[in-house]
């Protein structure tokens, strides 16, 4: 399978962290990074029941006559063939229309805020919207460039968390590298959650891919927090059961993002996955 | 009943994209349980006449279904059965008596298959040199349910207008309800007559059990 | 409660699941009423604004006054609502066509805003596109809201649309007409209903709020035989004026763009040269909405050569108002313009044959509007139902046709699209339901493609080869690198045969040896145009999709027409 990541690129020094960290996740999975350089500060993701417009800021459109040059610099610094994307449909003259038939999309924790928020931890409110409706998991970088070396999945027992359980899977089986499971117990216990990836179908890959699962109590959660590798990819899923979880990307969630300061790789609800 | 999106799209013969399309556009008849799509048998079927398109509700896949079976020369062999000391001093004569040994073809055809035989030896002879005929007719033989491939070995040589004009003394007669099986056949004993230690194994006139024993040995190495 | 549950799901199923007519009922009437209101409140507003500046327009620093609206609307949608330039209906077709009528939710009131702050200073544009583009929006969004599909979301759009336009002119029908006409191009039973329900549930609202500032009052003409010789040299002068209407639209938005202005600059620029010709000549201001009721009504008092002048001076103003800057329509302008032509030739009709006893000016100037409705967005239909319901009666009926008809045909053999289309059929992106285009665009590469593909080794011997394709039905082998993967060339059966007959080349040569390079290959961000485009150019019947230097499958015509045939099928379906 031929596995597409969409990066937006940024000609400024935090845009080059960002690709960094893009391009060091594509050559890890096996996957194709495509750099899409802004000619306008907005564009749309038609996704199937929604059309997201993205609003980015002035830095994107930072020196377009050296952004190309750049990017392919940094695509040849990690080895890999440059590719762009061009979009082919505009709703605007100014207005692109970008493809949504990608399998991973690379954002920063903010697309249209200022840099300053992002070490606060913030995630803007439009990559909350891309990650509601996107169909496929987006990859939130850290601010800052570094290398991964492990997978920590955090599961805790929802269909989202299967879905990223699944792809913590899927990229352990593509990159070789370990992976950690992390739950935390809240109102079930081990058994349960054996149960159910048993139920699913998981169990066989579990054993055969995770190096370990780490079971916390509910009042740990902060020790689990520490207790992930700093250089490992977590991989999570957005939005708890709940309406008004729904609301914001689950409380769980929205601790995790602000405490941590790892590479996130996010599914949403209408993310799908198999092991295939 | 009900299918899922990947069972429909093998029974419409597209591609499950399309199906998701088609179900986004608002085109099938479906029914939602969370994420997953379902549709049901009689919906589909009304979608599917008044559409005019075809919906393959068996459970075959269509492109599978034209793959006909493969038979071996060696179970063919084992139908048609290995016969010895056939007399006999020309064509005519010989084909008439391994027809009478043969123990597949029912009594009241084998007057039919004869003169088919014969039809096909006056046309151009199956001798194909070395000593060994194919008898075959050219039609398929309707009142045969198996393909059958018989050996006989002449008590004495007999010339037989083989192509190198060599008398013959081994027969093989294939025998088929279908015409690709005896094409099949015809390619998996030309490659058995092609090697030179199958034929003198031939000449020594074997046991049955092993002559089919060697058959065996011959076509795994040459799977058709 | 599990039992209330249980029957509410039940009745759900029944009520919306099952048949969603009803469904579509209740939601596209919602949908025009809120469009009706959008609509109402944009005129209210309108009106306000205008009465509240009329005082200042007899000063001379009046001129500046659409400048400084045009300035802020264009400042608005660019820095504040940041949506793409476009008067609307453009948009909300390309949305129809190519994403089921996806709209953004900022579009709902966006071009509510901009345009009052345009028509408001006294820019010469029409309300009604930007009315229509937030009833879609609304439409749009409320089937979001629900998750419809595509089809029942683009019901709710024309919904929406048609719930706008007749609210905005209090013409029912013509808003149905407009909607099926102009945006959804497609006559369907399961749309019609929910869209008249919505259009009717618009101009209810419209009477309900504002039953005294309805646009047009119902006016009875007395139209006879006499007058169909006129009105079909009246149909030729309209679609003169509406190619020239459209050139110069379409003229002055390139050079606005061409300039190296910043966007600001040139709304101000495009105002100021409006708000001057305003004063000499105001009946070029705003929608003119009162401009039309006194022409049809017969009180309007300008001169034959002075409305001769007025045809062009609002035509120019319109084209500076929208091409520099401004937001808003044409619709407005075009009645504008219609009814100025009409009356100038009713006035010329008189000087030149004085005892013809032909019907009187306002009838001429409902013809005109006609006529250059037909002309500039060649929808006849919307053209005609709107002056029926607009006069009440069917007395015009048959000049009207006359005109209509005429009208669109000349035009459209001058210029083939219309002003709504031009842009996205320049784009290739005209996509309307059941056509060529359309099926096209909506049949993904990987919806075509065939994987099942036995791939072979550039480093295989030929022998080894031939033990494949002795047991493959294949006709096409793709030859990839053994260590990286990469797609390397084709070996086609039938380009080979003569080697494969001669057993001494068996071991002679490898793949790498015999396989063709030259084949053109596709990737899977092609869409299915160009790469039949492709096909025809190097007459293929095949053609491999490579994506990455991978080997990704073919396509094959055979299994286009397939998918072809069923996609025409299932679009142009009744259902």
């Amino acid at each position: 399978m031929n596995y597409k990541l969409l990066h937006i690129f940024r000609n400024t020094p935090f845009g080059r962290e960002t690709f960094l960290q893009s391009l060091y996740f594509c050559k890890t999975i096996n996957a194709f990074p495509l750099a899409y350089i802004p000619r306008s500060d907005k564009f749309l993701l038609y996704f199937s029941n929604d059309a997201v417009q993205v609003d980015l800021d002035h830095s994107y459109l930072t020196s377009p006559d050296t952004a190309k040059s750049n990017a392919e610099k940094l695509f040849e610094e990690m080895g890999t063939k440059p590719m762009f994307y061009e979009p082919k449909n505009f709703t605007a003259s100014s207005l692109p229309d970008i493809s949504t038939n990608f399998d991973y999309l690379c954002c920063p924790r903010s697309v249209s805020d200022m840099s300053s928020k992002i070490g606060l931890g913030h995630i803007g409110p439009r990559v909350r919207r891309i990650i509601k409706h996107a169909t496929f998991p987006v990859l939130i970088t850290s601010p800052v460039f570094k290398p991964w070396k492990s997978i920590s999945v955090f599961f805790g027992g929802s269909k989202n968390a299967l879905t990223a359980l699944t792809l913590g899977l899927k990229i352990a089986l593509a990159s070789g590298l370990p992976l950690d499971i992390y739950t935390l117990l809240e109102k079930q216990d081990e058994a349960y959650y054996r149960e159910l990836i048993e139920k699913e179908g998981l169990d066989e890959p579990v054993t055969q891919l995770s190096r370990q699962w780490f079971f916390y109590e509910k009042a740990h959660f902060d020790t689990m927090l520490y207790d992930v590798p700093h250089n490992s990819l977590i991989v999570l899923g957005a939005y708890g059961h709940g309406i008004i979880k729904d609301l914001l990307l689950g409380s769980k969630m929205e601790q995790i993002q602000s405490t941590v300061m790892n590479n996130l790789l996010i599914t949403g609800p209408h993310c799908s996955m198999s092991l295939q | 009943m009900q299918y899922s999106v990947f069972e429909l799209s093998k029974h419409l013969g597209v591609v499950p994209d399309t199906i998701e399309r088609w179900v986004r556009q608002g085109k099938l008849p479906v029914s939602r349980t969370g994420k997953n799509y379902q549709f049901r048998i009689s919906e589909l079927k009304k979608w599917a006449a008044t559409h005019n398109i075809c919906l393959n509700l068996s459970d075959e896949d269509p492109a599978e279904k034209k793959r006909e079976s493969i038979i071996s020369l060696s179970s063919a062999v084992k139908n048609g059965g290995i016969y010895f000391d056939i007399i006999g001093d020309d064509v005519t004569s010989v084909l008439r008596a391994c027809i009478k040994k043969m123990s597949i073809i029912h009594d009241d055809f084998k007057k039919d298959l004869f003169d088919r035989l014969v039809e096909r030896e006056q046309a151009l002879s199956t001798g194909i040199g070395n000593g060994i005929a194919i008898p075959h007719p050219r039609e398929q033989l309707s009142y045969l349910n198996d393909p059958a491939v018989s050996i006989f070995f002449l008590a004495d040589p007999v010339d037989y207008n083989a192509l190198d004009h060599q008398p013959v003394s081994v027969l093989f007669f294939i025998l088929c309800p279908a015409l690709k099986m005896h094409l099949q056949l015809l390619s998996a004993l030309s490659f058995c007559l092609r090697d030179a230690q199958f034929k003198r194994f031939l000449n020594a006139r074997p046991d049955p059990h092993q002559l089919i024993e060697k058959i065996e040995i011959l076509q795994t190495a040459n799977p058709i | 409660m599990s039992t209330l549950k249980k029957g509410y799901s039940i009745l759900y199923q029944w009520l919306f699941h099952r048949d969603d007519r009803l469904l579509l009922i209740i939601a596209g009437s919602v949908a025009g009423i809120c469009s009706g209101l959008a609509a109402v409140a944009l005129r209210l507003s309108l009106q306000t604004v205008l009465e509240w500046l009329h005082p200042f327009r007899h000063y001379g620093w009046a001129f500046v006054l659409p400048a400084v609206g045009a300035l802020l609307s264009s400042l608005y949608l660019e820095k504040i609502a940041r949506e793409g330039a476009g008067h609307g209906v453009p948009e909300v077709i390309y949305a129809v066509s190519r994403y089921g009528g996806l709209l953004r939710f900022r579009s709902s009131y966006s071009r509510l805003i901009s345009s009052f702050l345009t028509i408001g200073s006294g820019g010469s544009a029409g309300p009604e596109a930007p009315v229509v583009m937030s009833g879609s929006a609304i439409g749009s969004n409320i089937a979001k809201f629900l998750s419809l599909n595509e089809r029942q979301r683009i019901t709710l759009v024309g919904c929406g649309t048609a719930g706008a336009i007749a609210s905005i002119f209090n013409a029912p029908i013509a808003g149905l007409v407009f909607a099926i006409e102009v945006i959804l191009g497609e006559w369907k039973f399961v749309n019609i209903i929910p869209i008249a329900i919505a259009a009717v549930a618009g101009a209810e609202v419209s009477q309900a709020i504002i039953p005294e500032q309805v646009i047009f009052n119902h006016q009875t003409f007395q139209v006879g035989l006499l007058d169909i010789l006129p009105s079909l040299c009246l149909a030729l002068v309209t679609a003169l004026v509406s190619v020239v209407f459209t050139k110069t639209l379409q003229q002055s938005g390139k050079i606005a763009r061409t300039s190296s202005f910043p966007l600001w600059v040139r709304a101000v620029f495009g105002g100021c040269i409006v708000g001057t010709i305003g004063i000499f000549m105001p009946v070029v201001l705003g929608e003119g909405y009162h401009f039309i009721q006194e022409m049809i009504s017969g009180t309007f008092s300008l001169g034959v050569f002075i409305t001769f002048v007025a045809v062009f001076a609002k035509i120019f103003a319109t084209a500076m108002t929208l091409g520099w800057g401004g937001s808003g329509g044409i619709f407005a302008p075009c009645l504008v313009i219609g009814s100025l032509t009409g009356i100038v030739f009713h006035k010329f009709l008189l000087i030149l044959l004085p005892s013809v006893g032909c019907a009187r000016e306002g009838a001429y100037a409902l013809l005109g509007m006609t006529g250059i409705i037909s002309g500039v967005m060649q929808a006849p239909l919307t053209g005609i139902f709107l002056i029926v319901e607009i006069t009440g009666g069917y007395e015009m009926t048959l000049p009207l046709i006359v005109v209509s008809s005429i009208s669109s045909t000349m035009s459209h053999y001058i210029e083939p699209a219309s002003f709504y289309f031009k842009d996205l059929i320049e784009r290739g992106q005209f996509l309307r339901p059941g056509t060529d285009a359309r099926i096209l665009s909506d049949l993904n590469i990987s919806e075509l493609i065939e994987t099942r593909y036995t791939k072979v080794s550039g480093n295989m011997v030929f022998r080894e080869f031939i033990e494949i394709i002795k047991t493959s039905r294949q006709n096409f082998f793709p030859v990839i690198d053994d260590r990286t993967n990469e797609y390397k060339g084709m070996v086609k059966i039938s380009a080979i045969r003569k080697y494969v007959l001669d057993p001494g080349m068996y071991d002679m040569i490898f793949l790498s040896q015999i396989m063709d390079t030259e084949v053109m290959t596709v990737s899977l961000e092609n869409d299915l145009q160009e790469v039949l485009e492709i096909m025809d150019i190097n007459g293929m019947e095949t053609i491999p999709v490579v994506e990455h230097d991978r080997f990704v499958g073919m396509i094959s015509k055979t299994r286009i027409l397939d998918l072809y045939r069923r996609e025409l099928i299932v679009q142009t379906s009744a259902h």
